[in-house]
This record gives structure tokens, sequence and C-alpha cells, in this order.
């Protein structure tokens, strides 16, 4: 009952919400953050108590039924998204202030996903997943057109086209795995998958799977719509969207790993190429990005990628055999998706208090703002080195474990092991983008002045900036950020999610562990001082030096699209159109040819006169379309008694 | 006594819509009240004949051997019939408001009462000389409703339209023929009723001929291009006639050539069929293609139900019961999810006076009922979990995969292609109406574009439909239980 409160309450809530919200707005504000709040708690109550693996089927309702699933990852995902809702609608209300336009819409829908996200985590099998999954597309689309502007309507596009395409090839593998396997539910995935004889096809289905939840996930090559979707959402929902929804496509991703190809070898070194490419692609997008919340995304997508580098190196280490490196890497990638989560939060909701104040991302114009800020800047801070993996921080627990795994992996799987030495590197070195741009937010924002020193006075005077709802949002996401850095409290985490105890005699603060975040870090601080702040700083400005060109939308999918695709539909397919027309013009120009003439013939006699009469007469009724009709009755008619005359005989 | 329950319901409409041309009944209510009379006692007549009557069929008359109008209600008859008699009434009520202020209205309902009855007919049609009769009926009926308008587009589409669906007649006429001849059951019979020394290779022929003429009101390439084309009609007429009846009489009517006339033994497997499943197919995508570069809202509808007819002939096609029942369901679904549809598009046409998408941005704050409803229907359309389109279009992907055959498989990505396109071609109203970009939406501060909610008549039968769609997009099992025991040939 409870699984079920949680996932259809937001439902039910939302349309409380929108009918309050018509009326009164404040109403509507509390009611929304009583709801998330009990949310939160009520998902609290279901990890600490019903986490032993509960499975509720609820058959006869849409193809297969709804199921679902309580496990330790389920419910500690199910309560990290209430603590991320939680978290938005308590910052929303200050953050939307001075908006009146579609902020009903806003509340609708941003309720409603928070049910079907709820939906995905406790799934119980794909289907139910994919059901929900698709729910969150749509409605998540919302956020993203939210302000309307020009910008904010081409990433809706393309958001929602790719969310569609996603849900297409979602839908095709999980069609192909269910016409193979005959099972969906996760209870009997694996048993059934292992059983079946034809891995080909379960493999094909298998990078549908992939490439589906990858849309949401924002993964390489269709994570185009990442970097321009999360800038242009109001801040609430930039944070959800780049904290739990790209979650979602991880979770999705995940699960059909565990359950159908753990042991897949091939399947393991896609995900991990995918996930090198993303990681490092976005951590250089994120270094030359010269605006707030578009480095916040490509961030996101450069995590999205170590998070499926974990799959990835979990796939191959289990296909080796490994059971220590599975059990590394399994929790590593988990407590690596809860701790971009909560610093995501963090980030964007402090870009949200940013952009409400001074309606402004570009770096250049932000400078400075913050420097007096000083709840802010400890968040801010906070996040910052939480994401850039500082020992002590929660980003260095989870990245150590990912490390941990490649490094596992160069070990066992000997016949790779230059090539996981190359992916080591680029781990580490994104690792080291990942502390340099946050280093550029960060001292550009708290630290430096603005070029413009009377904006700068205009920053530092001082004044109210955030209220104390919002301050409880931001610097309550902030802490998690410490907390989740103790190795007492992380471990245990991962051991509650992964169901795997190896995982609590993990020795983070070793050696070889300290000298892998060292590495990082230092490769940052280096980039920091050598590219920013001698190369892409220009006359004391940030400079945007990222080719235009560069961006794979706009470079092939839509000249695909628009200019190839449609270049057939238009030449080819309107010959086409015409073809039949153009046989019934034919037809009717020469058998069926209407007698123009000219030179009428002189007739003779009265005989003659009355048929020529009688033509002249007869010509409206012969050259009319009803005359025709009547005419092929009566063919028809002809024909069949023909045909009868001949059946009788 | 079984056939008076089958005749009632299909003369009925036809006399009682026959006599609202003499009568002329200018004045509006009672116009109304008398043609919602016939057809509500009409959906009544119907539905008291499918709990009636057995599968027996009657002769009405007999030519010869052979060749006779015989009518039956068996299970597929009595699914279309009872899926037209709920529309019916339901359409007729949005077709009140929307030709409320029309000339010649009395003419327009006259045919439109008269076509239920010979819907109905293709339903009950026990053979195929029968079903070809009141199939040729419908085109002849709806003619004049298609060139209601009378102006110049009117009428050359009412030409096209004639044109189209005459010349798809005589093709299907020789294979009318020809499987009466050697029809061994006397009626349809499901798994086929060829019998008898005939040639398999011409019967191939045969079936190919039937394929595509009963295929011109199923709108199939290339004699697809009748149905954008007779858009202009009245929307009651483009929403229930050239979205549900007249294309479904099509689709039915194949149902019955492949599965109660030839049957899956003979046709499995053949060139014949498989030349029909690429055209099919290929009409799929290209229909898709072809709503994403349409401009007009209506015409970008036909369309999207020329992609979807070929849809259910895919499943239909397929030759096995899962694609049958596949192809079934989404007859029905498709119908109710094309009403709505157009209806919106009525709506939206009937409120503003414009006819093209391009016009419809920033209309979704004036009509937000209208617009959420046509948002729910091109998600369900998409295939959206949780609506009804999804539902069949889960059947048909399984069907294809289970089919197992090369082009079921590419037929399987061609449903994949298409939802894609059909996302493109019905989100991007949505989004147009509800998120215009700033500065173009076009119902604020002027006075040439005006817009404001339709009322009760047009919203019952838009929302009610809406409802059905989600209703069974949620619980479908009850329909689909019985859809499958259908497609089996268990009832």
């Amino acid at each position: 009952m409870l699984v079920l409160w949680l996932v259809f309450s937001p439902f039910i809530g939302a349309l409380i919400a929108y009918g309050l919200g018509r009326r009164h707005e404040k109403a509507r504000d509390y009611f929304a953050i009583a709801l998330t709040v009990l949310e939160l708690v009520l998902a609290v109550v279901l990890a600490v108590f019903n986490s032993g693996g509960g499975f509720q089927q609820y058959s006869g309702f849409l193809v297969t039924g709804l199921s679902f699933e309580v496990d330790g990852f389920k419910s500690a995902y199910a309560v990290i998204t209430a603590l991320m809702w939680a978290g938005t609608t308590l910052f929303a209300p200050e953050y939307f202030e001075h908006e009146k336009e579609g902020l009903e819409r806003y509340w609708l829908f941003i309720l409603m996903t928070l049910g079907a996200t709820e939906g995905v985590m406790l799934s119980g099998d794909l289907m139910t997943a994919f059901i929900f999954f698709e729910i969150l597309s749509f409605t998540s689309f919302t956020w993203v057109i939210h302000e309307q502007t020009k910008d904010a309507v081409k990433a809706g596009y393309t958001y929602l086209f790719i969310a569609v395409i996603g849900g297409l090839v979602l839908f095709m593998g999980l069609a192909l795995l269910y016409h193979e396997i005959g099972t969906l539910s996760f209870m009997d995935l694996r048993a059934a998958a292992d059983a079946c004889p034809n891995r080909s096809v379960i493999r094909a289905a298998g990078f549908c799977i992939l490439l589906g939840f990858g849309c949401k996930a924002g993964m390489f090559p269709v994570h185009v719509w990442l970097p321009k979707a999360h800038p242009v959402a109001p801040s609430p929902a930039s944070a959800l969207l780049s904290g739990v929804l790209t979650k979602v496509g991880i979770y999705g991703i995940l699960m059909i790993t565990l359950h159908a190809l753990v042991e897949d070898f091939l399947f393991g070194a896609v995900v991990l190429i995918a996930g090198l490419i993303t990681m490092f692609l976005g951590a250089v997008l994120g270094v030359f990005s010269v605006n707030l919340k578009r480095t916040l995304a490509c961030s996101s997508m450069s995590q999205i990628g170590f998070i499926l580098t974990g799959v990835g190196m979990l796939t191959m280490l289990s296909a080796a055999g490994s059971e220590e490196g599975y059990a590394i890497a399994l929790p590593g990638l988990m407590l690596h998706m809860v701790n971009h989560s909560i610093i995501k939060l963090t980030l964007f909701m402090a870009a949200g208090v940013v952009v409400m104040n001074l309606h402004a991302l570009e770096l250049d114009v932000i400078r400075g703002w913050g420097r007096n800020k000083n709840r802010l800047k400890l968040a801010f801070a906070l996040g910052a080195l939480g994401i850039s993996g500082v020992p002590l921080m929660n980003g260095y627990m989870s990245k150590t474990l990912l490390h941990e795994g490649i490094v596992e992996g160069i070990h066992i799987i000997h016949e790779i092991a230059p090539y996981l030495k190359a992916a080591e590197w680029v781990f580490l070195f994104s690792g080291g983008l990942t502390f340099c741009y946050m280093l550029k937010l960060f001292i550009c924002i708290f630290v430096e002045k603005n070029a413009d020193p009377e904006r700068q006075a205009r920053y530092d005077a001082p004044g109210p900036y955030m209220n104390t709802a919002s301050a409880i949002a931001i610097l309550g996401s902030s802490v998690f950020c410490i907390l989740l850095g103790q190795p007492f409290l992380s471990t245990r985490l991962g051991a509650f999610m992964s169901g795997n105890h190896h995982i609590l005699h993990f020795k983070a603060f070793t050696l070889t562990n300290l000298k892998g975040g060292a590495i990082s870090l230092g490769i940052g601080a280096v980039l920091y001082l050598a590219a920013v702040r001698g190369l892409l700083k220009k006359d004391g400005h940030y400079a945007n030096y990222w080719p235009k060109v560069l961006d794979l939308e706009d470079l092939v999918y839509r000249p695909l699209l628009a200019k190839a695709v449609f270049l057939i539909w238009c030449v080819l397919f309107r010959i086409m159109e015409m073809s039949t027309d153009c046989i019934i013009m034919l037809a009717r120009k020469t058998v069926l040819r209407e007698k123009h003439v000219k030179n009428r013939p002189r007739r003779f006699g009265l005989a003659g006169v009355m048929a020529a009469e009688f033509t002249e007469a007869a010509k409206p009724i012969v050259t009319n379309f009803s005359f025709a009709l009547l005419m092929t009755c009566l063919g028809i008619i002809v024909m069949l008694f023909t045909i009868v005359y001949f059946a009788v005989l | 006594m079984s056939s008076l329950f089958l005749i009632i319901p299909i003369l009925f409409p036809i006399i009682g819509g026959y006599l609202m041309i003499p009568l002329n009944l200018e004045n509006k209510l009672i116009r109304n009240i008398y043609s919602m009379t016939v057809v509500c006692i009409t959906s009544v007549l119907t539905w008291i004949a499918l709990l009636k009557v057995g599968v027996v069929g009657t002769t009405l008359y007999s030519f010869t051997r052979g060749f006779s109008i015989d009518l039956r209600a068996d299970a597929p008859a009595k699914m279309f019939a009872l899926m037209v008699s709920i529309m019916w009434p339901l359409v007729m009520l949005y077709a009140f408001e929307y030709m409320a202020g029309a000339r010649r209205a009395n003419s327009f309902f006259a045919f439109y009462v008269m076509t239920y009855g010979v819907t109905l007919g293709v339903a009950f049609a026990a053979n195929m000389t029968t079903l070809y009769m009141f199939y040729e009926m419908l085109s002849l009926v709806t003619i004049p409703l298609v060139s209601y308008y009378a102006n110049h587009e009117s009428m050359f589409a009412g030409r096209k339209y004639a044109a189209y669906t005459i010349g798809g007649a005589s093709l299907a006429f020789f294979a009318v023929v020809m499987t009466s001849i050697y029809n061994g059951a006397g009626n349809f019979l499901y798994g086929g009723n060829l019998w008898g020394p005939y040639d398999p290779k011409l019967m191939q022929i045969v079936f190919l001929f039937g394929f595509f003429g009963f295929g011109v009101k199923a709108a199939i390439f290339p004699l697809h291009s009748w149905l954008p084309t007779a858009s202009v009609a009245p929307t009651p007429v483009t929403a229930l006639l050239h979205a549900v009846a007249v294309v479904n009489s099509g689709v039915f009517a194949i149902v019955r050539l492949a599965w109660y006339t030839y049957g899956p033994d003979v046709l499995q497997g053949t060139l014949a069929l498989k030349i029909a499943q690429a055209f099919a197919i290929f009409t799929i995508v290209y229909a898709a293609g072809l709503a994403v570069k349409e401009r007009h809202f209506k015409r970008r509808l036909a369309c999207s139900t020329i992609s979807n007819l070929s849809y259910m002939l895919f499943g239909v096609l397929l030759m096995t019961p899962e694609g049958l029942e596949a192809g079934l369901l989404h007859m029905i679904f498709h119908g109710i999810i094309k009403i709505t549809l157009f209806m919106c598009a009525g709506a939206f046409m009937h409120e503003t006076i414009k006819s093209y998408v391009f016009e419809i941005n920033g209309v979704g704050r004036k009509m937000p009922v209208t617009f959420a409803t046509y948002t729910i229907s091109s998600l369900s359309l998409i295939g959206i979990p949780g609506l009804c389109g999804f539902i069949s279009k889960f059947h048909l992907v399984m069907s294809g995969l289970g089919a197992g055959t090369a082009l079921a498989h590419i037929g399987c990505a061609a449903l994949m292609i298409a939802a894609f396109l059909c996302a493109i071609y019905t989100l991007t109203v949505t989004v147009r109406a509800f998120f215009p970009m700033d500065g173009t939406d076009r119902y604020e501060n002027t006075d040439e574009y005006v817009a404001k909610e339709v009322n009760a008549l047009m919203l019952i039968p838009i929302c009610t439909f809406t409802l059905i769609n989600i209703v069974f997009g949620v619980w479908p099992a009850p329909l689909t239980g019985i859809i499958e025991q259908i497609a089996r040939g268990l009832i």
C-alpha cells in the first residue's frame, strides 16, 4: 500500500494543486510542500521498514499489469527522489515569486512527474518502468519549454523528440525481449535470460534498451538535448532534470544490465566506451562553457559518463568472473548516482538564487555577485568540492570506488589491459576537468570582482537575496555532501543499496586511493591555471571559444532529418503522390475523351435534323458526371447478369 | 425472424434518412430531433440484433448458386456494428453544433443518416456479393457528403473520391466474382471458404485485385490520395466517415477477403501476400511522411489516417491470429483516437475559421479543453502507455515479431519510424497551441484571431471519446479478451 501511495498520491495531488492554484496561490504552495514532505517521510519509512524485497503484482491493467518491487537500491532512490522534490518545492515559491504566467501548469506537471519518477524507481518489471518513464518524459517536457523563449522552444523540441525516439527504441527493445523470453519482471528476468539460447536477440534488445534509457540519461550520442534543456528550464526544474531524471535513465540501464546482460562482455565494452566519451565530452564542454547553468548541465553529462563507466566496468568485470570487482563497482556507481543527485540539487538551486536575483547566467554578468553572500558561498563550495572529489567529501568516495573498479579490471582482464589503462587516464583527466570547471565557476562568482565597478558596487550592497525556506533547502542539501563523504556512512549506504556487504571493509583513505584523487585534483588545478586563466579568459572576460559548428544536433541530426529525409519526401513522394491521379487524367484524356466537335457535319432530312437536335440536347446529360456513374452501374449490372447467365449454364 | 432483426437496422436509417429529403425539415430543432431519433433508434435496434441474432445467416434474395444477398451477424460483424453504433450518435451530437449555421443542412443530415444504415450493411454482409453491394452503396451515398460545400474544391474532391472508389470497386468486382464462384461454404468462414478446382496462381492474382480494390477505401498506397483531398468535407464527415466508418469498411472488407474467404492456409507464404504486406508497410511510413510535411490541419490528420489504416492492414495481413487481433484492436482504438482528433480540429476550425497549423499558435490558452483532449489523443496515437493506442501498437509489434518473417520485422521497424513521425506531426500542434514562442502568440491582442472554448454539445462527444481512450488504455483486458477470441475464430 505504501508503494501505491508513493506512486499515485502525487498524481492526485497534482490535480488538487492545479485546482487550488487557480484560487489561492499560497495555499497551493503550502499544499505542494506538505505533499512532498509527506512523500519524503513515507519514502524513508518504506526504505527503513520494507527494504527486504517486497514484490507486488497488480495484473489486469495495461498490457502486462503493474508490479512494484522494493529493495535497497530502489527504496534508497525513492528517498532521494522525494528528497529532491521536497528541496526544490521548498525553493520554488520564492523562485517563482514574480512570475505569474504558467505556474499552474508548472505545479501540475512537476507533481505528476514526482509520481511517475517514484513509479519508475519502485517498478517491479521493465514494462512498469517503461510506462512511468514515458509519463515522466512528457510531463517533464513542460519544464523545458516553460519560459517559452526562442531557446526554450528549440530546446523543448529537441527534448521532446529525443524523448520520443528514446521511448520508441526502448519499446522496441522491450518488445524484442518480451517476445524472446516471455517475461519482463525483475524477479524472473535473470533466470529467463540465462536460460535463453538466443543470446544475440537478448543482446540486441539490450542495446535498444540502452539507447532508449540513454536518451534520458544524456548518454553520448543522444546527449544533445541535455546541455540545451537544463539551462533554459526554471532552476528548481533544472535541479530535478539533472539530479533525478538523468538517473531514471541510468536506473533503466542498470536494471537491464543487472538482470539480463551482466555477463555480456561486448555490452559492457559498449557501455564503457559510451561512458568514457560522455564523461570526457561533458567535462570539456563544461570547461569551455561561459554560462553558469550550462556548465552545470555539461557537468551533469560528464558525471553521467562516470556512472556509465561504472556500469561498463561492472559488466566487464563480472563477465571476467571477478566477484570482488563486481562488489566494488556496483556500490561505487550507485553511490555516485546518489552523490550526483544531491550535489546537483545544491548547485542548481544555488544557480537558481543567482537567476532570481539577477535574471542572468552569463559568467561575465554574474561575476563577483556572491562575494559577500556567505550562506550561498558555503553551499556552493560544498557542492563544488563534493563533485570534484576532494577527500572527505562525498564525490571522493564514489569516484574512488569507480576508479578502483577500473584498476581491478586492469589487473584481471589482461587482454584489454592497455585499453583499460587508457580508460583510467581518461577517467582521471575528466576528474581533473571537473575540478577545473568547478574552480572556474566558484572563483568567478564568489571570489573575483566584476569587470564593471559600478555593477560590483551594486552586487556588494547588503540585502536579502534568499528567504529562509530557500536557505533551508540549499544548505540542507549541501550538508549531505559532507555526510556522505564520511566512509562510515557512505559504505553503509553502499552496502544497503547494493545488498553486498563486501564494501563495508573498503578503505577509502589508503595511499593509492588518495594518490588517484590527488592526481585528478592536480590535473584540475594545473588546467585551471594554464587553460582557463591563461587561454579562455580574454581581457578579463570569459569568452566562449567552443566552436558553434561542433554541435552534434545542428551538425548531423537536424540536417539529416530536415534536409536529407525531407528532400526525399518532397521530391520523390510528390511524384508518387501524383501517380494515380495521372493515370486517371490519362484515362480521361484518352479512353474517356470528351468530344469537342468543331465543324458539325451537315445532316440531311428530318431524321438527320432530329438526330442533331437530340445530340445537342443530350450533351449536358452525357457529359455529366452522374451519367458516367449511371453508365458504370449499368455496366456492372450487365456484367452481373452475364456472369449469372454463365453460372446458370 | 432472425432476418428481420438484421435488416431493420439497415433499412431503418436508409428510409429515415431518405424521408428527410421530401420532408425538407428546415427548422433546426425539428431536424435535429428527427435525425437524432432515427440514429438512436437504429443504434438500439442494432444492439437488440446483436443480442438476439445467432450466427446463422439468412438469405434475403438469391440470384443463383453462389450469388445471393445474405445477412449474418458473426463475431467480427458484431464488433464492427457495435463500434459504429456507439460512435454514430455521439458524433451526431457534435454534428448538430458544427452544422448549426450551415445551409442545406437538411440534405447533409439525410445522407449522414443514410450512411449509417449502409455501414451496418457492410458489417452484416454474410458473403462477398452482399459485402460488395453495400460497399458500393457506401461509395455512392457518401459522395454528396464529400462535395457538400459545393464550391470548386469540394466538387473536385467529390469527383476524385468517386473516381477512386468506383475504380477500386471495379478491381474488387473481379475478386468478388472469382471468390464467389469457388465459394465452398456459401457464407464467410473463419479460416477461408475457398473450395473447388481453382487455379492457385490465378487466385493469388485475384487476391491482389481484391486487396487493391477494397484497399481504395482503406487508402492503401497508391490509391490513398482521395483521403486527404476529401478532408474538405464538413468535420462530422471527416471525423466519422473518413476516420472510422468508410475507411474501416475498407479494412473490414480486406479482413473478410483475407481471413474469411482465403484464409491463412491458402495465403501464407504466397507472393501475393508478400506484395500486399509490402504495400501496407510502405504506406505506413510514406503517409506518416506526408502528414509531417502537410500544413493543413485536417489534411494532416487525414494523412495520419492513411498511415494508421495500414497499421491495421499490416496486422491483418500477417495472417496469424495475433496479427488479426492486433489489426482489429487497432481498428477500434484508432477509431476512438482519430474521431477525437478530427473533432478537436473541427472545433478549432469552427471557432476560429482558420485551418492551417501555423495559425494554431497560442490557441491552447483560449481552448484549453479542446487542445488538452487533442494532446491526450495524439499521445495515444503515438503509442504512449496508459492510453489505448499503446495497447494496439504493443499487440502489432508483438505479432510482427511473432510472425518471424523478414517483412514482418521490417514492418515493426516501419511502425517505430511512423510513430516517431507521428510524434512530429501531432505534437508540434500541441506545442504551438500551448507553448507558443514569445511573440508568436496569434491570439493575443488581435481582432483577426479570435477564439473561445466551444460549447458543451461539441465538448461532450470529445470528452467522452477521450475518456473511453483512457479507460481502454488502462484497462483493456475485457476488450482484448473478446477480440482475441474473434481473431482465433472461437466466437
